[in-house]
């Protein structure tokens, strides 16, 4: 009872907490550019730490409104959300919940619902939700027919390098 | 070395279970040479279908069938722009709120719901299916198995049996904690590497897998549904700070699918709020 009273806390808090439009912060600095591809034309450049808010994706971009200007970024030069504030209001209301509040510290959820270190040692083995599970699989010939019905189309493409 | 290791392996499967380092001791004592002994396709599938059952034997498979099917028509088609297309894959989504993935040898992998649930489209789907697929098709658990110098089972004497494979449990242990293992850090950024690239070969957005990571980044640290994620992998951050970099504009030219429209969102999921959507 106390783990099901738990969960329906968790759930509340993330419930009342999304975020409006979605916010990002510049990882580094970043020319701001006026279509989603390399060459297209500058309209500003964004300064690490700047504010923005994001739009719309599109592939590896980000249709951003900041200070700075209106355009598309790489997506990986804008952190998403805010996560450090985000995460202490969590941990806040979680305080305060547990009547830790005021502690100024993080409370330790781990294990409120989930797949801990613990259970998954003390796991027992299930053969017959293995076979229920093998029972899914798909043969490369199904796989491909999938793939043809959402006009897939194989691309040759190196692996990356490490750095 | 394999017949001896065999005999050792049938002493002790009376034992609740072998001590390993006992045995690695023993192993030394006698001489014979302790570097890495290969493993057969089969051993490897044998191991990782032990693995896959204990996890199951935790988190069971949510009962949703077209999700089940769905998730192994993805994962098979991204498994096979992979150098290891003829593994009997299996992909399986398990009825646990955490968000995590996990992928056992052989080629069983398995993503949580609590993960499914903030996936958007079916490139997110591919791209987090390709990060494990990374790490099956390099070995990268396999290769801790291997390091305890035991996983040579003695051929495929031991790899045929479809029940729970006594051998193989008093090796790797009964529990599952063999998917929770860290891997070293590298061998994630290697996964995400890898996981970028195969879905990209699949006809996928490149950026499905970023994107995930970017949601999973917006979890508090101290939040339980991320804690043994977050305890077994570097922090997302540091894996987009990478694969930015690595990135960079390799990928300019590729313009991949999202499919967000055919992305299966089960009508069980519509009622349970998250903060990432």
């Amino acid at each position: 009872m106390k783990l099901a009273g738990w969960h329906g806390l968790v759930l509340l808090v993330l419930w009342v907490s999304p975020c409006a439009a979605e916010t990002g912060s510049a990882l580094k600095s970043e020319e701001i550019k006026a279509e989603p591809f390399r060459d297209a034309k500058v309209v500003g450049t964004l300064v690490v730490g700047d504010k923005v808010n994001i739009m719309k994706k599109d592939g590896g971009w980000l249709q951003v409104k900041s200070a700075r200007g209106k355009g598309w970024v790489r997506m990986l030069s804008i952190r998403r959300g805010e996560a450090r504030k985000a995460g202490a209001d969590v941990g806040g209301l979680l305080g305060l919940a547990s009547g830790r509040a005021g502690s100024g510290r993080m409370v330790a959820t781990t294990g409120i619902r989930g797949l801990s270190e613990e259970e998954l040692k003390a796991a027992k083995f299930d053969g017959a939700e293995l076979k229920r599970a093998e029972a899914y699989a798909v043969s490369g010939a199904e796989a491909r027919r999938f793939a043809a019905q959402g006009k897939l189309v194989v691309r040759p493409f190196d692996y990356l390098p490490a750095e | 070395m394999r017949i001896w290791l065999l005999c050792l392996v049938l002493f002790a499967g009376n034992a609740a279970a072998l001590d390993l380092g006992d045995a690695l001791k023993k192993l030394q004592e006698s001489g014979l040479p302790t570097e890495l002994v290969g493993t057969s396709q089969d051993e490897e599938i044998a191991i990782g279908r032990q693995i896959a059952g204990n996890l199951l034997g935790t988190a069971p498979l949510v009962k949703d069938a077209r999700l089940q099917r769905y998730v192994n028509q993805v994962g098979r088609w991204v498994a096979l722009q992979s150098e290891r297309p003829d593994l009997p894959w299996h992909f399986g989504v398990i009825a646990s709120d955490d968000v995590n993935a996990f992928a056992a040898p052989g080629g069983y992998i398995f993503v949580t719901r609590g993960l499914y649930h903030l996936l958007g489209s079916e490139a997110d789907l591919a791209g987090v299916l390709a990060h494990e697929i990374g790490h099956v098709v390099r070995q990268h658990h396999l290769k801790i198995l291997q390091q305890s110098r035991l996983v040579d089972l003695g051929g495929k004497l031991l790899a045929r049996q479809t029940g729970e494979n006594e051998q193989i449990k008093n090796l790797i242990g009964s529990g599952a904690e063999m998917v929770a293992r860290s891997l070293d850090k590298n061998a994630e950024y290697e996964a995400d590497r890898i996981g970028v690239v195969l879905a990209t070969r699949a006809g996928y957005d490149a950026y499905g897998l970023p994107g995930v990571l970017q949601e999973i980044g917006h979890f508090a640290k101290d939040d339980g549904s991320v804690a043994l994620l977050f305890k077994t992998h570097p922090h997302p951050d540091e894996r987009l700070d990478k694969l930015g970099v690595v990135m960079a504009d390799r990928f300019d030219g590729q313009k991949g699918a999202t499919l967000a429209g055919r992305f299966y969102r089960p009508k069980w999921l519509a009622g349970v709020p998250t903060r990432n959507k």
